[in-house]
């Protein structure tokens, strides 16, 4: 017959119930697969909106269903003022807007360095998303180029961006990481 | 002020858009996670507007809550971390999908319950690849104290000698402190089938705990 012991189960809960701490560095990991994910999405977002317009199509247009089109395109174009005059292309220089995340949850302080910034420690700090909160933002805007860059947290430790490559012509003897704006 | 250097975790993401500045207090209930600073829905929301790095703050919320399931569920802390990344993970590429985002932590558990038990699946058939002689396993004798020193490995061991389900159910009612409406939408059981799991679970632990103690 079954005894009952409620008190070995008490025991095997109370320990059980203990905190269990994992590895902070899993949060990392995990921002990094979503990153990974993200590009990938986007890149194969944009693959298939370039093959969408790319494709070849076929149209059944009467000839006067061709005349009229042409006629309107010819009314358009000699109506349009300063005709002649070539469309200023957007600007290629235009700066982007990037945001910066570190995930450094009992610093004091960090800051983005990196060559667009002269790795001057004072000139980027980054601001916690909440107070006391582990992740660590900054917001740049950056012309086209490409520019290395690290975090530094409480101005002695360096740390590389494991969601971008890492910088190969390191000559800091620190960890680095790299950051390509534009098609440059 | 100053701060250890070397309990940085490493840095994790960039994405394109600045985060939401705005902020609110979290009132609603989320399997057991005390809320401090911004809500879990304030959050959602900001994930889903784009800002990534809000996510960040999710995984760091609910990682040790989430982990220590995971841990006691699978038995092995590698095969435990690997779960939980893979929860994380398909939580944010469906977020859009969690029909509460308040309740944000429940949702993930879900997913993590489910991402167990394959996790724990193919953990049992790698195991089945290296002892294939299960009559032999059977008539073995249990491992004596001297062999289970610690009570950690004890409970660690008692527990992967139960079904996966009662273990579940035993982890999710006892350990996890939830009611069982949550965990029959958790699990996909029935609360009736969930507190007889239960029950065999209490008597099996007592079982396998009065065996170990007469070797």
């Amino acid at each position: 017959m079954f005894e009952d012991r409620p008190d070995l189960v008490d025991r095997i809960v109370t320990h059980l119930r203990r905190p269990v701490q994992i590895d902070p560095a899993l949060d990392g990991r995990v921002m990094q697969e979503i990153a990974q994910v993200d590009t990938g999405r986007r890149s194969g977002a944009a693959v298939a909106a370039w093959r969408w317009l790319t494709r070849p199509r076929q149209f059944a247009v009467s000839p006067l269903g061709a005349l009229a089109t042409a006629a309107g395109l010819a009314a358009v174009v000699w109506a349009l003022p300063g005709r002649g005059v070539r469309a200023v292309p957007p600007a290629e220089n235009a700066p982007q807007e990037f945001q910066f995340v570190v995930v450094a949850p009992r610093a004091a302080r960090v800051a983005l360095v990196g060559d667009f910034n002269d790795w001057d420690a004072t000139r980027t700090p980054m601001r916690p998303s909440q107070r006391g909160g582990p992740v660590w933002t900054a917001v740049l805007h950056l012309s086209p180029g490409r520019y290395r860059y690290a975090f530094l947290v409480d101005g002695s430790r360096w740390l590389a961006d494991p969601a971008a490559p890492h910088a190969r012509d390191d000559e800091f003897g620190a960890p680095s990481s790299v950051v390509t704006v534009g098609g440059s | 002020m100053t701060a250890p250097s070397g309990d940085t975790r490493p840095p994790v993401e960039r994405v394109t858009r600045p985060p939401d500045a705005g902020r609110s207090d979290g009132t609603a209930p989320s399997v057991g996670i005390p809320k401090v600073g911004t809500s879990d829905g304030e959050l959602v929301r900001r994930v889903l507007a784009g800002d990534t790095g809000a996510y960040a703050m999710l995984v760091a919320r609910y990682r040790d809550r989430l982990g220590r399931y995971a841990v006691h569920m699978l038995g092995d802390r590698q095969d435990a971390e690997e779960a939980l990344q893979d929860a994380f993970v398909r939580a944010h590429r469906s977020l859009a999908r969690c029909d509460d985002p308040e309740r944000f932590g429940a949702w993930l558990y879900g997913i993590l319950v489910n991402r167990c038990r394959t996790t724990g699946g193919r953990a049992a058939r790698r195991a089945r690849l290296f002892v294939r002689d299960d009559a032999a396993l059977s008539g073995a004798p249990l491992p004596g104290p001297a062999e289970r020193a610690e009570w950690d490995d004890t409970v660690r061991w008692a527990l992967g000698q139960l079904a996966p389900e009662y273990r579940e159910a035993f982890l999710l009612k006892h350990v996890e402190d939830l009611e069982y409406e949550e965990m029959a939408q958790l699990t996909g059981a029935g609360i009736s089938a969930l507190k007889m799991r239960v029950k065999r679970a209490r008597e099996q632990l007592q079982i396998i705990f009065r065996e170990a103690e007469r070797v």
